[in-house]
């Protein structure tokens, strides 16, 4: 354990707040702040995992989570990324990749058989033979990848979604993302600003390098000025502030996605923040460039920052002896607080030759500190962690070896430009900082500070300020919103800063692209995929020459880290040697872009930005269902409900889900279901014949006033997609009800189907607004009879009619005779809000027959005993209407009507190779087979749509759809199960329908 | 999910409150001497431009109108006429 420094001003932990975690079964004791990284560090754990192919040793790194070095198992959770992780009490922690643990892998040796994998070994060997591949790949998988999920993990924790809006949206809590926002928010808009770090301030949180004002005269450190802008935005009225927060998506049309990790007074772990904006500012930053050199991801080599911030921010000192190899000023500036904080340095090697700050010059010189120019690191020695580096001149000519546990090791830096490709914006390369840059910007969308080159303070904020306000000018312009009567002050204003800008430095020059001189064996360009320098030039070797497919091909950039170690030094190192590499067979060079020779092209990057959990994007789990007006009473009678589309519908009335008692009830005495999901709609107006023509297969002007007419609609290819019947209420003005599951589609198929005509209809969807019961039942007409005074007999409301009656002066009802279940049955529609009263009132007036209720299932096998058909059951996708033999119901004569489906069912009406729906008895009293399960004989031949044992037949009957060839009656079928090990079922091809095949109970 | 689309009765909205209706390929053809052939293509044929394409939608969770709108099949935005957009 190393001690921390407990008293520095840029502290983000609180060292006298004690956290106690486990690790690996040991307590481990960190402080509040830490991330489980830090803590990890600080008790002195140096290697936190294994590399994903070659078993090497891997430590911290980056401490922003843009590798997987550091990646570990957290509660269960695999491939947490540990430096973005807070530390809380209790927190389970374990490496992962290791067999035996990450100080000493037993898998450690396959580092030495890199020569065996060159890039894209996995495509080239060990697929001949092919029986050579099953074993390799099981080898395969027990040695390489990161972390493992159990098969029987659930996901703890609360996740949730927010879909706030606002007027500008700022990426990035940064100095040059905070002036932004501030900008915006001043003059009068909605602001969002969204940081993936746990508080606002970026490069500045963690320095004390002296900030210069306006007037370059007070100073004051880096660090206090980020204080001072980060209280203004968090008290800002017009600003919300969404810490930790990583945005992982930006669209065109300004949406931006992120997830928040939930702190401790949060109701959720992580939640999916989607927003839309006016205007987006993008401010966010840059990460480092890594250096290439052998053994560069020993544990013990990081970043500046890493090393900076490991010291500034959590109070810990990384190593005791440090050497820096670096190409940046923030190196040079991290060397000389280092060294002030207690830290021996023992040099400091900059690959640049010119270009650095002379006052951080003078500071290194102050503090005897050895300074080399135009060295760089070419090896990191010490075998799990480093005790020793080689440093050379540029060229490779001088060397030297120092000792020392820690490399503090930077190119450079990179932009973080993810945030504007993805929204379309096009890259170039930049000469100049050495940067990818955004050629043209998306619309509405600005960028700022340190990812545009910038690097003076300064600079950075007025870039920011200068984005904010150029944000705001696109939410003034935008019509109905704010006026346009500030618009030409604020663009006054943007003029005014612009030319302030103008004088402060600009972009700075960045530094060269630089690789050690060294062969490259074991130097690591992306650290998630082992990729090294050799192997991508074995690729380029091999042919390929543009970046993305190289990345493909060696997968390097394809981790957890999304790119973030290669994605910069992958197309400047293919640029460099490819253009080296042709310099063999042409001695011009004259297109050379500095150093590289070629211009680099960028890989792509895609959403998420930063990794995130499934369950973060999946939300809470609200279950939302639909429930009938006669949900409580049908409870209340012992109902099981199960969840049937959208609704949540009772099912059966008792234990036995055959239903037997509620069947034989119906059949013999008389029962109620509630029928309240069937969609309802009401289509009037001059032209809603028209409509009831062009989707109904039927002549719907043969609907006759006081009857119903079943009938169907099909699609473009013929198949049926809903089935109910059509009811005239006045001329021009009609009553339909669809299946339970297209009464949401209903009216947008009604308009999309006749939207080339300018049909003059209204329709309306009285799903939820009308209730219905159905009362079935021999018994059926004593009940009704006994609520209405009207006259319900056989002769004067008979089978397939229709009536409009009020009950006890109050209840208006639509009542329809029809005989789904294939009793005498009444479909009673009324204004849900009657719909408990009429219940009640059916209810009693059957209690002298002991009326029952029944449940979907028990309706189920009553209409399937009579061959009613239920569309989704005895259908699917492709069956059309003369599949099902409904081809009766189809008018062939109505041409001008355009019906739906009629030119494809006159193209499929003499098809033979159509299903056919058969009824079907199971042989010897068998039981009913399966639903689903196939008809075969050499090959599927169709499959059973419904089964049951009926006990109205006293035998198993079903309906099939099989080809035609065994439709005929008599034909023998053979069913074979799921699991059935071979053993098939027999069933016979019977007649339709099975139960009162006349109808005489139904019309009675 | 970006996606905004203009309702003509609604106004600008977001992607979420729409469904998509396919291409727009005319009104049905007449179903005298109609082949088979020619009925294929005109219900299951489509010409996935990438670039702009005329396209009907649905304000499902609107006012329930359809309508037709220009869209950026390549940048996933509505534009204001079938041509490209630079």
């Amino acid at each position: 354990m190393i001690t921390r420094i407990n008293q520095l001003p840029t502290l983000r932990v609180d060292p006298a707040n004690k956290v106690v975690f486990d690790y690996k079964g040991k307590d481990y004791v960190g402080v509040k702040g830490d991330t489980v990284a830090t803590a990890l560090y600080h008790n002195g754990v140096r290697i936190f995992g294994r590399s994903l192919k070659y078993h090497r040793p891997r430590g911290l790194y980056s401490l922003d989570g843009e590798c997987s070095n550091t990646c570990m198992e957290i509660d269960g959770i695999p491939n947490v990324r540990t430096e973005n992780t807070l530390v809380k009490q209790g927190m389970k922690v374990k490496e992962q990749n290791v067999k035996g643990s990450a100080e000493n892998d037993m898998m450690g040796f396959i580092d030495k058989l890199d020569w065996m994998m060159p890039a894209g070994f996995y495509y080239k060997t060990m697929h001949k033979p092919a029986s050579i591949w099953p074993i390799a790949m099981k080898q395969i998988r027990k040695a390489a990848g990161l972390g493992v999920l159990s098969p029987d993990f659930e996901m703890p924790g609360k996740f949730d979604q927010i879909f706030p809006s606002a007027d500008v949206v700022v990426i990035g809590g940064g100095p040059a993302g905070m002036n932004a926002a501030l900008a915006a928010a001043d003059k009068g808009l909605r602001v969002i600003i969204m940081e993936s770090r746990p508080w606002l301030g970026g490069f500045f949180d963690y320095r004390t390098f002296d900030y210069k004002d306006a007037q370059y005269k007070n100073s004051k450190p880096l660090y206090s000025r980020a204080r001072e802008l980060a209280s203004k935005v968090e008290s800002h009225a017009n600003i919300r502030v969404f810490k930790h927060t990583s945005v992982v998506g930006t669209y065109t049309n300004n949406l931006v996605t992120g997830f928040q990790i939930g702190g401790d007074n949060d109701k959720f772990n992580e939640r999916y923040i989607e927003i839309r904006a006016k205007s987006v500012v993008v401010a966010a930053g840059c990460i480092e460039r890594p250096l290439l050199f052998e053994n560069n991801e020993r544990p013990g080599v990081m970043q500046v920052a890493c090393a900076h911030r490991l010291a500034r921010t959590y109070g810990i000192l990384a190593g005791e002896k440090a050497v820096f190899s670096v190409g940046h000023d923030l190196g040079l500036e991290a060397a000389v607080d280092l060294f002030d904080l207690g830290m021996k340095i023992i040099c400091v090697a900059d690959v640049r030759e010119d270009g650095q700050n002379p006052y951080l010059m003078i500071e290194l010189a102050k503090r005897n500190i050895p300074y080399l120019k135009g060295w760089v690191a070419s090896e990191a020695h010490g075998s799990k962690r480093v005790n020793k580096v080689t440093m050379t001149t540029l060229d490779g000519t001088i060397s030297r070896d120092f000792e020392c546990d820690l490399v503090v090791a930077s190119a450079g830096l990179t932009p973080i430009n993810g945030h504007l490709t993805l929204a379309h914006a096009k890259l170039r390369y930049d000469s100049h900082t050495n940067f990818f840059v955004a050629d043209t910007m998306p619309e509405k969308t600005h960028a700022a500070g340190r990812m545009l080159g910038l690097e003076d303070s300064l600079s950075i904020e007025v870039s920011g300020k200068l984005a904010g306000l150029n944000a705001a000018l696109d939410c003034k312009l935008m019509p109905q919103s704010y006026g346009n009567t500030e618009v030409d002050a604020l663009k006054s204003e943007i003029e005014s800063f612009t030319a302030q800008s103008k004088e402060l430095p600009g972009p700075a020059r960045g530094s060269k692209f630089v690789t050690a001189p060294v062969k490259g064996r074991k130097t690591f360009i992306c650290f998630d995929e082992d990729t090294t320098i050799k192997n991508i030039k074995q690729t380029i070797d091999m042919g390929f020459d543009v970046p993305e497919l190289i990345k493909r091909f060696t997968s390097a950039g394809t981790g957890p880290g999304q790119g973030g170690i290669p994605g910069h030094n992958l197309p400047l190192y293919v640029a460099k040697y490819t253009a080296a590499s042709s310099k063999c067979f042409s001695s011009s060079s004259s297109s050379s872009i500095q150093s590289l020779g070629a211009t680099p092209k960028p890989t792509n990057v895609r959403p998420p930005l930063v990794p995130t959990l499934i369950a973060t994007y999946s939300g809470s789990k609200h279950i939302m269902m639909k429930r009938t007006p006669m949900d409580e009473m049908q409870r209340a009678d012992g109902g099981v409900f199960r969840k049937i589309g959208v609704w949540e519908r009772a099912r059966y009335f008792s234990d036995d889900f055959s239903c037997k008692k509620e069947i034989e009830n119906v059949r013999n005495n008389v029962g109620m279901l509630d029928g309240s999901t069937l969609g309802k709609f009401r289509i009037h107006g001059p032209d809603a014949l028209k409509v009831l023509q062009r989707v109904y297969v039927s002549d719907m002007s043969k609907v006759k006033t006081g009857r119903v007419k079943y009938s169907a609609m099909c699609n473009d290819d013929g198949c049926v997609i809903d089935d109910g019947v059509v009811v005239k209420l006045a001329e021009n003005d009609y009553y339909f009800t669809t299946s339970t599951a297209r009464a949401g589609a209903t009216i947008e198929w009604l308009r999309y189907h006749t939207r080339f005509d300018g049909w003059d209809f209204y329709v309306v969807n009285l799903t939820d607004s009308m209730g219905v019961i159905n009362l079935s039942g021999p018994n059926a007409r004593k009940v009704l009879q006994k609520i209405t005074s009207e006259d319900v007999s056989n002769s004067a409301f008979p089978f397939s009619g229709y009536k409009e009656f009020i009950i006890k002066d109050t209840i208006p009802v639509k009542a329809m005779r029809l005989g789904f279940v294939g009793e005498l049955s009444y479909e009673l529609h009324v204004p849900s809000s009657y719909m408990v009263s009429l219940w009640n009132m059916v209810k009693d007036a059957g209690k002298e027959f002991n009326i029952q209720n029944f449940g979907v299932e028990a309706q189920n096998v009553l209409r399937m005993e009579k061959c009613h058909i239920i569309l989704g059951q005895e259908s699917e996708q492709r069956t059309n209407l003369l599949d099902l033999g409904l081809g009766f119901l189809w008018d062939r004569t109505k041409k001008d009507a355009k019906t739906i489906g009629a030119v494809a069912l006159r193209q499929a009406e003499n098809d033979p190779t159509r299903f056919r729906l058969v009824g079907f008895e199971m042989e010897n009293n068998g039981r009913a087979a399966r639903d689903g399960a196939l008809i075969v004989d050499d090959k599927v031949r169709g499959y059973v749509c419904t089964a049951r044992d009926s006990f109205t037949l006293n035998k198993a009957v079903g309906m099939a759809l099989v080809e035609s060839h065994l439709a005929k009656v008599g034909t023998r079928i053979q069913i074979f199960e799921d699991e059935c090990k071979g053993e098939l079922i027999y069933g016979t091809v019977v007649p339709m329908p099975f139960y009162d095949p006349d109808g005489k109970r139904m019309k009675s | 999910m970006s996606l905004t689309i203009t309702c003509p009765i609604c106004g600008k909205r977001d992607g979420y409150e729409f469904r998509f209706g396919g291409e727009d390929k005319g009104p049905r053809p007449e179903e005298d001497g109609l082949t088979p052939q020619r009925w294929c293509e005109y219900v299951h044929l489509n010409e996935c431009v990438a670039g702009v394409q005329k396209e009907w939608w649905v304000h499902k969770d609107g006012c329930g109108s359809w309508f037709t709108i220009h869209r950026d099949s390549v940048m996933n935005v509505e534009v204001a006429t079938l041509e490209a957009h630079k």
